[in-house]
């Protein structure tokens, strides 16, 4: 798998309905044709869900690790790799894809 | 330079087990069936056995161009109740269908117009395997027996046969 860096771009991939309902953020992955959700559903905690709104294509990792510490106290590098950890997840669920670049 | 107040929680994900609210399931429904995919949850409620059981999990296809006919179940938002509700249609009179369960001749839906109808049910999985009987060429018939109120009368007396039905299900196959 390509290497996760700060400046790279990422996008929520076409084949996820994601909806936040009744405060929470529920994902449904769509990569087997159908929205399942007895056995593929998904749901965020809040910083999740934080992380999965500004992976919109348009900021860099970096950028989100810094919106996150403007309102998080937390230990240096620990943002850091709590989103390097999401995404690694994300990107292995094919949930988001990263952005091409124009 | 001042840390914010708040702790940084670490991002949590969680797989399946979660309950959610008939809205939830409904707007989720919209949103699969607005890709053009079918949308898999599980049925709860006798109104439909023996064909759809308690705890089956059904697969709800959008209608795309082409309206429910005679026999089919559909998935719809009951007009009073704003309940999500999967029932078979048992007449059709142009843009609307009258709608009950089989098991509940004695309090139909009523008319149902088009737009409160989500989509139609394609597939039942029952214990992991696949009912054929209820969706196949047979729903016009079950239809007229669901209208007459015969259905729920023959389901008292075939209890035994429907066994039969069950031991000729077929495994799922994978998506």
């Amino acid at each position: 798998m390509k290497k996760i860096g700060k400046d790279m771009v990422f996008t929520r991939s076409r084949d996820v309905v994601s909806r936040e309902i009744d405060g929470a953020l529920i994902i449904v992955p769509l990569t087997s044709g159908v929205g399942d959700m007895e056995d593929d559903l998904f749901s965020m905690n809040e910083t999740g869900t934080e992380i999965w709104n500004m992976l919109d294509g348009q900021n860099t990792l970096q950028e989100v690790v810094k919106s996150l510490a403007q309102r998080y106290r937390s230990e240096p590098g620990e943002i850091e790799h709590d989103v390097a950890g999401i995404v690694a997840e994300l990107l292995k669920r094919r949930m988001i894809v990263e952005a091409t670049t124009t | 330079m001042k840390q914010p107040p708040l702790e940084y929680p670490y991002h949590a994900m969680k797989k399946n087990g979660m309950s959610l609210s008939v809205k939830a399931v409904i707007e989720l429904m919209q949103a699969v069936h607005a890709k053009g995919l079918p949308f898999r949850f599980n049925a709860g409620g006798h109104s439909m056995a023996p064909f759809i059981r308690d705890g089956d999990v059904i697969c709800v296809s959008p209608l795309a161009s082409r309206a429910p006919n005679l026999g089919d179940v559909v998935a719809f938002i009951h007009p009073e109740t704003k309940l999500l509700c999967v029932h078979r249609v048992v007449s059709v009179k142009r843009d609307s269908f009258f709608i009950q369960g089989d098991n509940m001749p004695e309090n139909p839906d009523g008319m149902i117009p088009r737009k409160d109808i989500l989509g139609r049910v394609t597939r039942v999985e029952h214990a992991g395997k696949m009912v054929r009987l209820g969706l196949g060429p047979e729903r016009p018939l079950l239809a007229l027996l669901s209208y007459c109120g015969l259905l729920a009368v023959i389901r008292r007396y075939a209890g035994p046969l429907y066994t039969n039905f069950c031991r000729s299900r077929v495994p799922c196959e994978k998506n």
